[in-house]
C-alpha cells in the first residue's frame, strides 16, 4: 500500500505540469490580477508585493497539497457571489439583511455562523466516527470540517469587503481585532489539521483537535452575542500598516500548530492510559500508534515554531516602524518570547536528549496554556501596546 | 563511527575541562531558557518602571523594599537578568564552537570508505543479489532521487555513496549563531554604558520636573551616547534639539546633533470619535545639511535621517492659550475676574478664603462620547461631541489639590442644557459632576446672578422684605426675628446645603421639637429661595410671574441641586472657559539603534536556520557492491529517525531493484 502511494507521488514528481496544475496556476494569477485591477489603487507598493507573494505561495502550496485548490475554488466562487450580490444591491451594507444569499449564507456574519455550526458538528462527527469505527462517518466528518473552513474563509473575504462598504475609511483586512483573529485561529487550526489528516491517513485524532476549535467557537459565540464584538470597527493608527497582513497570519499558523500539538498530546496521553489498562482495547486499536502521534506532535511543534519565529521577527520589524523600537518588553512581546523559549526548550530536549512520549505530550499541553495566555491572557490581564483586542 | 554519531554532542577528541563542559551542556542551556522565561513572566505580571509610591501602596513598604533589591521593578535591566543573558550567550557559543566543526565536516562527508559490514549495520539496510551491477546506473538512480554521489573503490568491490539535505547541518549552525548575533545586537542597543557611567558617578538621572536650564550637567548626554530611544513633546511652531530618555526613576537629557521644527500637527477622527490618523509636518535642520529636510511623519511612517529614526508617537496640548472667567462662588455680586493664561501654566490666586494655585493641566478640543439613542435616531450619528474642556487643579497652601474638568459648552441631558463641571480629589477616583443649568440663552448668567443674590445678605434681605412686608398685628421684634431667620437659613444653606440646616436643627433644638422645627426651617428656606428666584426672573424681565413656565420651574430645581452641592465643590471658585486658541503638540520618539541591523541579520539567520533544521533532512544512502559475493547492500541513514524514513528507504530499494533486478 505504502509503496503504491509513493510511486504515485513519484509519478506526480515526474509530470510536473498536468492540466489541472495549469488551470490552478492560471486561476490564481487571474484572481491576483483581478484583485490588483479592482483594488490596486488602495494598495501601497508593499501590499502589491504581498499580493504577488501570496499568489506565488498559493500556487506552490496548491502543488504540494492539491486539496487546497478545491477549497480555493469554492471560497473564490462564494466570495465573488457575495461581492456580486452586494454590488447588485448598490454596495450598501444593509444588503446583508435583504439579499437572500447574503442574509442566509454568505454575508460575513452568516458565513461565520455556518462555520461555527459546521466546526462543532465536525467535532461530534469525528468522535462518532472514532467510536463507531465507521469509515463513512469519518469521511462525513472531514467533509464537514472542510466546509467549515470554506465558510470561515468566505466570511473573512466578505468581511474584508464589508468593512469598505460600511465606510471606505474603515476598510481593512479582518485580522485586526480579537474577534477576527479567533476566526482566523479556528480556520487555520482546522486547515493545518486537515493537512496532516490526509498525510497520515487517519481521522482518529480529528475529534481531539476539533475540541480546541470548538472551544474557540464557544468563545467566539459568547463574544458575538454578549459583547457584540462582531461589529466592524475602524483601525487605530498604529495598525494601519501592511505589516498586519503578514504578521498576524504567520502568528496564527504558529498558534494553530501549537494547539494541534497539544491536542495530539492529549490524544497520546489518553491512548497511553487505555493501553496500559488493556492493550487490546478497541479504542487503542482505532487510534494511531503512539509513535506516530509522538511524531505528529514533533512535526506540529516544529511547524508552529518556524512560523512563530517568523511572526515574532516580523512583529519586531513592525514595532520598529510603528513604535520606534524593535523590542520594548511590552507584555505581548514578552509573552511571545516566553512561548518561543518554551518551545525552543521543548525542541532542544527532544532533539538532543531524545525525550519522547509522555513527558513531551504533557509539556505540549502545558505549552498550550502558555500559548493561550500569550494569545488571550495578555489582552485580558495585562495592559500594554498591544491593547487592540480587549475583552 | 564517531563521525556518524546521531547525538549533537559527539565525543570530542580532547576532553575539555569540566567547567567548559558545564557551560556547553544542554542542561544549562535549557535551565537558562526556562530562567529567562520565568524572569519575563515576572516582568509582565509586575508592572515595570512605575512610580515608587504606587508600589508601596500595592505591596507595602517591606515587600516593595525586597522586590526593589531584587530588581523586580526593572527586570529587563536588572543585573541578574543581564547575567542570565550573558550566560546564555556563553553557553550557546561554547556549544557552537564544540559542535560546529563536526557538523561542518559532516556536510562534506559521504562516509564512502566504511566497510561492507558497517553498511549492513546501518539503521536501514537490505542485501540482495542483483543480476548485474553498474556503477553509472547506481549513480544515476541516486541522482534522480536528488542525492549527490561519491564513488569509492574498495578492495572487494565498489561503494556508491549518496548524500542529500546537507543544509540541515547548516540549520544547526545558523540557528545557534543567530542567537549570539541577536544578543550582540541587543547589547549594542542596551543601556549598559549608561549603567557603567552611573556606577562610576559621572551620570545621574534627573528626577524633578524642572526647566531644561536647571538640569545639572550630570544628567545630560551628548554624541558619545551611541544608542538611545527617547521622546520629546514639541508644540506647533516650536523646535527642539534635545530628547528625554526615561532612566530608572527619572530621565536623562540627550542632546541631538540636529534641530526639529514642528510646523503643524494634524489629527483626523473617524465618525466614531476614534483618532484615525495623526501626523506632523517637521523640518529637520543640521549644520552639515545644505537644505533642511522637510517631511510629514505619521504613525507607521517615520523619518530616517542618518542612523536616527524619528517617529510620530503621541500628541497632546502644546500650551493652548485661553481666557478664563473666574467666578467666586461666595461673592455677593456676579462679577467674574478675567484671567489670560495657557495650558501648563500655574497661576497664583489670592482670595479672601486664602491663597490658591491654579495649575492648568490640559485642554481638550473634542470630547466624543456615544450618542444617545434619540440623537442616533435623529441624526444617524453614532457619536456625539461634547465640545472643549479644560482640566486643571486648584491647590491650597497646604498642598491639597482639587482636580476639575470643566466643559465650555452646555450639553443636552433629558431635554435640558447643562454646563458640566467635574471634580475629584484623587486621581484614582472618577470625576463627580455638577450640572449647572443653562438659561434660555444657553448661558450661565442667570445661575450666577441667582447665586450672587443668595450670597448677598443685604440685597436678599431687601428682596425678602419687599416680598414679605411686615403684616399688621406682627410686632417689630417678631418680624425682625423672622427676617433674621430667613437670612440665617440662607447663610446656612450656602455654607452646608440642606444638610447643614438639618444638622443645625439636630444640634440646637430639643429632640422632641426637631421634626417640627426642621419642617418649618426647610419650608422657610424653600420659600426664601423661591422668592429670591422670582426676583432674578423679575430682573430678567420675564413676564407672567404668577404663571411660571415649566422651563423656569425646572431650571430652579436644577439650580438648587447644584447650589446644594457647592459646599462639597472644593475651593469656592468656578472657572469658566471663555475663549481659547488651541496649540497642539506632537509627541515624537527618536531612536538611534546601531544594533538594529545586527538584530535583523541575526533574525534572518534564525529563520533560515529553523527551516533548514526542520524541513531539510540529511539523508545518506550507500549502494555497496561486493564483487566477491555478487551481492548489493543498500543502506540508509537519516540524521533524524522519522517514521517516513523507512518508507522512503523502501522507495529507494524499489527504484534500485527495478533497474538492477533480483537474480532469479
Amino acid at each position: 500500500m505504502s509503496t503504491m502511494n509513493s510511486s504515485m507521488e513519484m509519478d506526480q514528481l515526474k509530470k510536473p505540469f498536468s492540466i489541472s496544475d495549469i488551470i490552478w496556476t492560471v486561476a490564481v494569477i487571474a484572481g491576483a490580477i483581478y484583485a490588483w485591477k479592482s483594488f490596486g489603487q488602495l494598495m501601497d507598493v508593499y501590499e502589491i508585493g504581498i499580493l504577488a507573494g501570496a499568489s506565488v505561495g498559493l500556487i506552490a502550496f496548491g502543488k504540494i497539497w492539491p486539496s487546497i485548490r478545491t477549497l480555493s475554488y469554492a471560497v473564490a466562487a462564494l466570495s465573488l457571489l457575495a461581492l456580486w450580490s452586494y454590488s447588485h444591491h448598490g454596495n450598501q451594507i444593509s444588503a446583508n439583511e435583504q439579499a437572500f444569499f447574503l442574509k442566509f449564507l454568505i454575508s460575513s456574519q452568516s458565513a461565520f455562523m455556518w462555520m461555527s455550526a459546521l466546526f462543532v458538528m465536525a467535532t461530534v462527527a469525528y468522535f462518532l466516527a472514532l467510536f463507531s469505527k465507521s469509515n463513512y462517518v469519518g469521511k462525513v466528518a472531514s467533509a464537514i470540517a472542510w466546509s467549515g473552513v470554506a465558510f470561515g474563509l468566505v466570511g473573512m473575504m466578505v468581511r474584508w469587503r464589508e468593512s469598505y462598504l460600511i465606510n471606505p475609511d474603515y476598510g481593512h483586512i479582518p485580522v485586526s481585532s480579537l474577534y477576527e483573529v479567533f476566526i482566523l485561529f479556528a480556520v487555520l487550526t482546522t486547515l493545518i489539521y486537515l493537512y496532516y489528516e490526509q498525510k497520515l491517513r487517519t481521522r482518529s485524532m480529528g475529534g481531539f483537535v476539533m475540541l480546541i476549535v470548538s472551544a474557540a467557537i464557544g468563545f467566539l459565540l459568547w463574544y458575538t452575542f454578549d459583547r457584540e464584538a462582531h461589529v466592524i470597527q475602524p483601525l487605530v493608527p498604529a495598525l494601519k500598516s501592511y505589516w498586519m497582513k503578514i504578521h498576524v497570519p504567520a502568528n496564527f499558523i504558529g498558534y494553530g500548530s501549537f494547539s494541534i500539538a497539544a491536542m495530539v498530546g492529549l490524544a497520546y496521553l489518553v491512548t497511553e492510559k487505555f493501553q496500559t489498562k488493556n492493550p487490546d482495547s478497541q479504542f487503542v486499536k482505532s487510534m494511531p500508534s503512539l509513535e506516530s502521534m509522538d511524531d505528529l506532535m514533533y512535526k506540529t511543534v516544529a511547524l508552529g515554531f518556524a512560523f512563530f519565529t517568523i511572526a515574532t521577527v516580523l512583529g519586531a520589524m513592525w514595532a520598529a516602524e510603528a513604535w520606534g523600537g524593535y523590542w520594548s518588553w511590552d507584555p505581548k512581546e514578552t509573552w511571545a518570547l516566553i512561548v518561543w523559549l518554551n518551545y525552543a526548550a521543548w525542541l532542544h530536549i527532544r532533539m538532543s536528549k531524545g525525550w519522547r512520549g509522555r513527558p513531551m505530550a504533557m509539556w505540549a499541553l502545558v505549552g498550550l496554556l502558555v500559548t493561550t495566555f500569550a494569545f488571550l491572557g495578555v489582552n485580558m490581564f495585562l495592559s500594554g501596546l498591544h491593547s487592540y483586542g480587549e475583552l | 563511527m564517531a563521525d556518524l554519531s546521531n547525538t549533537s554532542s559527539p565525543l570530542p577528541k580532547r576532553k575539555p575541562g569540566i567547567f567548559i563542559q558545564f557551560l556547553g551542556s544542554m542542561n544549562l542551556a535549557v535551565t537558562l531558557l526556562v530562567m529567562l522565561a520565568i524572569a519575563s513572566v515576572i516582568g509582565t505580571v509586575l508592572q515595570q518602571n512605575q512610580v515608587f509610591q504606587d508600589y508601596i501602596i500595592k505591596f507595602g513598604p517591606f515587600w516593595t523594599q525586597v522586590f526593589n533589591e531584587l530588581g523586580l521593578f526593572h527586570v529587563y535591566g536588572a543585573a541578574w537578568f543581564i547575567l542570565v543573558l550573558l550566560f546564555l550567550l556563553i553557553s550557546t557559543s561554547v556549544c557552537v564552537s564544540r559542535n560546529g566543526p563536526t557538523f561542518l565536516k559532516e556536510i562534506r562527508q559521504y562516509s564512502e570508505k566504511l566497510s561492507l559490514n558497517a553498511y549492513k549495520h546501518q539503521p536501514h539496510s537490505v542485501t540482495y543479489t542483483p543480476e548485474s551491477f553498474e556503477t553509472e546506473t547506481a549513480q544515476s538512480i541516486l541522482k534522480q532521487q536528488g542525492y549527490k554521489t561519491k564513488i569509492h573503490q574498495r578492495e572487494d568491490g565498489v561503494t556508491v555513496a549518496g548524500l542529500k539535505g546537507r543544509w540541515n547541518r547548516l540549520g544547526y549552525i545558523f540557528t545557534h549563531i543567530s542567537i549570539i548575533v541577536i544578543c550582540i545586537g541587543a547589547l549594542f542597543d542596551s543601556n549598559l554604558l549608561l549603567k557603567y557611567r552611573e556606577l562610576t558617578g559621572t551620570l545621574a538621572p534627573e528626577t524633578r520636573t524642572v526647566g531644561l536650564d536647571k538640569i545639572p550637567q550630570k544628567s545630560w548626554l551628548g554624541p558619545e551616547n551611541f544608542s538611545f530611544r527617547g521622546s520629546v513633546n514639541i508644540a506647533e511652531g516650536q523646535k527642539s534639539d534635545v530628547l528625554f530618555l526615561p532612566y530608572e526613576r527619572g530621565f536623562l537629557v540627550q542632546k541631538l546633533p540636529f534641530t526639529i521644527d514642528v510646523k503643524d500637527f494634524r489629527i483626523e477622527y473617524y465618525d466614531t470619535g476614534m483618532p484615525k490618523s495623526f501626523e506632523s509636518d517637521i523640518v529637520l535642520s543640521a549644520p552639515d545639511l545644505d537644505k533642511p529636510i522637510e517631511k510629514t511623519i505619521a504613525v507607521n511612517h517615520p523619518l530616517f535621517y542618518k542612523n536616527y529614526a524619528i517617529y510620530q508617537s503621541s500628541f497632546g496640548d502644546g500650551g493652548s492659550l485661553m481666557k478664563l472667567k473666574v467666578h467666586p462662588l461666595l461673592s455677593p455680586t456676579n462679577n467674574p475676574l478675567t484671567l489670560n493664561t495657557a495650558v501648563d501654566k500655574v497661576e497664583p490666586l489670592k482670595t479672601p478664603m486664602g491663597t490658591y494655585r491654579l495649575e492648568l493641566n490640559d485642554f481638550k478640543m473634542f470630547n466624543i462620547v456615544p450618542a444617545s439613542e434619540e440623537e442616533k435616531a435623529k441624526t444617524g450619528k453614532k457619536m456625539h461631541n461634547n465640545g472643549p474642556t479644560i482640566i486643571f487643579k486648584v491647590r491650597n497652601d497646604q498642598g491639597k489639590a482639587w482636580e476639575y474638568e470643566n466643559y465650555m459648552q452646555p450639553s443636552l441631558q433629558d431635554g435640558r442644557w447643562f454646563f458640566m463641571t467635574g471634580m475629584r480629589t484623587s486621581q484614582a477616583e472618577p470625576f463627580r459632576y455638577l450640572f449647572i443649568p443653562a438659561d434660555q440663552q444657553r448661558q450661565k448668567t442667570r445661575f450666577f446672578n441667582f447665586l450672587a443674590l443668595i450670597n448677598n445678605k443685604n440685597k436678599s434681605q431687601e428682596v425678602l422684605k419687599e416680598a414679605f412686608p411686615q403684616e399688621k398685628g406682627v410686632d417689630d421684634r417678631t418680624y425682625q426675628l423672622q427676617m433674621r431667620l430667613l437670612n440665617q437659613l440662607m447663610v446656612l444653606f450656602r455654607q452646608k446645603g440642606f444638610n447643614g440646616i438639618s444638622l443645625f436643627v439636630q444640634k440646637n433644638v430639643p429632640a422632641k421639637d426637631q421634626p417640627k422645627v426642621k419642617d418649618y426651617y426647610m419650608g422657610q428656606t424653600s420659600l426664601a429661595l423661591q422668592t429670591l428666584y422670582l426676583n432674578v426672573l423679575k430682573q430678567e424681565k420675564v413676564k407672567e410671574l404668577d404663571n411660571i413656565s415649566d422651563f423656569n420651574k425646572q431650571w430652579f430645581e436644577d439650580a438648587i441641586t447644584v447650589i446644594n452641592s457647592l459646599p462639597n465643590y472644593g475651593p469656592p471658585m468656578y472657572f469658566e472657559l471663555d475663549s481659547f486658541k488651541q496649540i497642539e503638540s506632537t509627541g515624537l520618539q527618536i531612536t538611534k539603534s546601531p544594533g538594529k541591523d545586527i538584530v535583523y541579520f541575526g533574525s534572518a539567520l534564525l529563520i533560515i536556520g529553523v527551516f533548514f533544521l526542520f524541513y531539510v533532512r540529511q539523508k545518506r544512502i550507500w549502494l555497496a557492491y561486493s564483487e566477491k559475493e555478487g551481492t548489493l547492500t543498500i543502506a540508509g541513514k537519516d540524521n533524524k529517525e522519522l517514521p517516513e524514513v523507512a518508507k522512503e528507504f523502501q522507495q529507494i530499494v524499489q527504484a534500485v531493484q527495478s533497474k538492477m533486478q533480483v537474480k532469479s
